[in-house]
């Protein structure tokens, strides 16, 4: 009873809603606005996540630094995915992205001295030292306790929430260009919009980097929100989970995307304090499934009443 | 004779065993309306789809202003200035049948990331003028009611009509037409043959169109090319075409030939 109604649990909740949405927001961007059946998103966070905790830890570089660096290599990577696999068939794209994000974790699992493998970051300076990647980012959350008076969750329920909101804008806006005009249309028709003379690989290379940027951000924060991490952090089950929050929210549109966060957050969480009967009757490991089962029968449920999710555009779907 | 803008030779596509274009060439002179006719299954959609990049040819050559196109991509041809409607118009239902028609536009810098974010004035000046013409050209086509609706309302017609606005858009130096007349309503497709008249004589465009009906075509082209079973069998103007023995039997029959 108590942990329903404290801050401290409902700040966990935004912080990570508004993760979430940045990484939700990489496969809108893909998917809801060019096509791209991306179910490897999970990979762009974990680069940017393990860059950046690497980079701190075993070259001392300045934490800002190396979560550039972390985006930066995440955007290649969509560089050097999209090249051999954005020109098959979307079918075949989609799974060679799972394949993707597989053979990542795996390689994070196993390459123990590169990433600490399967024990996480923890390992990452080498037996018997503890590694921490992150004292420069909590350093940055004190001064803004210290500055605006606020507790250490709210600091970062606000940082999480301007960068998000921030990217959501750049996405809104961004779509509204010439160029999400030519994104919009690949989705509607990549023939007739190469017959127009526009180079469709360009694009979908563009989406899939640019949805990996917004990963690897989403990486960061999950980094800095958790000060450790290890490869089964990046289950395909996060993919999924991006999938589901743009498919509550709507496809299609930016600000669906902190919306159906939110949603996917709440029920998350919520789900959690199932204590009644018959849920009492399960034990905590069991109930963790109840919650992605509930999940489910939402979407289940949004798909036979509301197929545009909550705030897509009804009109959109019954267009052919 | 001048260099044809267009010259396709010997080109071959088969799909399996069946021999879809078998050996086809032709020629379109510049600033010509040509028309492409041939029965149902002569390979008419198909050799425009190998000319325009869509797919490949298995032989032969295909020259546009000179230059060879037939290993080019789709879209890099399209940019050359050589641009295809398809036989089943291709509207881009979720969007608007504006944005439908501006999607079109040529060399538009506020298509490239770059140049949305470095010259951002020039890329919204350049939307402004595109504007402008799309909405000349969906007044053209009668389709200015419809330009905030999504395209996915439109009929199979005004698809049609949207996809003629659209490929104008483009500002091609050689229009590809694909039967763009089908479920047009005849007087509308009257005045789009004025217009595709006026545009030969006011910017020297060229005109290779598809077309069933002979009316049509005897009136609106200065060349005939006629296809049979994946072959061109007959050339020449409306007046050689039409009493050509060769085509009589193939195609047009002997009641149309009084
Ligand atoms: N993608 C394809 N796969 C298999 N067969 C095809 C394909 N496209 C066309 N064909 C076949 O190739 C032959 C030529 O078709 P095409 O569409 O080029 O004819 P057309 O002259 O345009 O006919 P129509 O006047 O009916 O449009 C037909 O027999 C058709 O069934
Ligand atoms: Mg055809």
């Amino acid at each position: 009873m108590s942990t329903i109604a404290s801050f401290g649990f409902w700040s966990f909740v935004g912080i990570v809603s508004g993760i979430y949405t940045l990484f939700a927001l990489g496969v809108q961007v893909q998917f809801g606005f060019a096509g791209l059946l991306n179910f490897g998103q999970v990979a762009f966070m974990g680069i940017g996540a393990y860059t950046m905790a690497i980079l701190v830890v075993k070259e001392d570089l300045n934490m800002w630094v190396a979560a550039c660096c972390g985006v930066a290599l995440a955007m290649f990577a969509g560089v050097l995915l999209g090249l051999p696999t954005l020109r098959l068939r979307a079918d075949y794209f989609a799974i060679t992205t799972i394949a993707f994000s597989e053979i990542l974790r795996y390689i994070a699992t196993n390459e123990d001295r590169l990433t600490g493998g399967s024990q996480g970051t923890i390992n990452l300076a080498g037996i018997g030292r503890t590694a921490q990647y992150d004292g420069e980012w909590q350093s940055f959350l004190g001064k803004m306790e210290r500055g605006l008076h606020i507790g250490g969750d709210a600091a970062m329920l606000i940082v999480v929430w301007a960068v998000a909101l921030l990217a959501v804008t750049a996405v809104w806006l961004l779509m509204k260009t010439p160029w999400g005009r030519v994104l919009k249309s690949i989705r509607e028709d990549e023939d007739a919009v190469a017959s127009l003379g526009k180079n469709v690989f360009a694009y979908k290379l563009q989406a899939l980097v640019v949805g990996a940027a917004l990963g690897a951000i989403a990486g960061l924060f999950y980094a800095w929100q958790f000060s450790f991490f290890s490869p089964d952090d990046f289950a395909p089950l996060l993919t999924f989970f991006a999938w589901m929050i743009v498919i509550l929210g709507g496809l299609g549109r930016a600000w669906t995307v902190p919306v159906g966060a939110i949603v996917f957050g709440v029920i998350f969480a919520g789900t959690r304090f199932f204590d009644f009967p018959p849920f009492s009757l399960l034990d905590s490991t069991e109930r963790a499934y109840v919650r992605l089962i509930v999940i489910g029968v939402v979407i289940i449920g949004l798909m036979l009443f509301r197929p545009q999710g909550i705030f897509g555009n009804r009109k959109e779907m019954v267009l052919e | 004779m001048t260099v044809p803008i267009l010259a396709v030779r010997e080109v071959v596509r088969t799909f399996g065993g069946l021999r879809a274009v078998d050996g086809a060439s032709l020629d379109v002179e510049r600033g010509s309306i040509t028309a492409l006719i041939g029965p149902n299954g002569a390979g008419k959609s198909t050799l425009f789809n190998v000319v325009s990049g869509f797919l490949p040819a298995e032989r032969g050559s295909v020259q546009f202003e000179e230059r060879r196109i037939d290993r080019a991509a789709s879209y890099r041809i399209a940019q050359r200035g050589l641009v295809r409607t398809f036989q089943v118009p291709r509207a881009l239902t979720r969007l608007s049948v504006l944005d439908n028609v501006l999607l079109a536009a040529p060399n538009h810098s506020g298509e490239r990331l770059s140049g949305l974010l470095l010259r951002p004035a020039r890329a919204r000046a350049r939307e402004r003028s595109a504007r402008g013409r799309a909405e000349e050209l969906l007044a053209l086509v009668r389709l200015e009611e419809h330009t905030h609706d999504y395209a996915g309302v439109l009929s199979g017609g005004q698809r049609k009509l949207l996809d003629f606005a659209r490929v104008l858009m483009a500002e091609p130096r050689l229009v590809l037409l694909d039967e763009p007349m089908a479920g047009v309503n005849p007087t509308l497709g009257r005045q789009l043959l004025e217009h595709v008249l006026q545009l030969r004589a006011a910017e020297g465009m060229t005109f290779l169109f598809v077309e069933h009906d002979l009316d049509v075509v005897m009136e609106a082209s200065d060349r005939v090319i006629v296809m049979n079973e994946g072959r061109v069998i007959a050339s020449g103007t409306p007046a050689e075409v039409r009493t050509d023995s060769r085509v009589v039997d193939a195609y047009l029959g002997a009641a149309w030939s009084t």
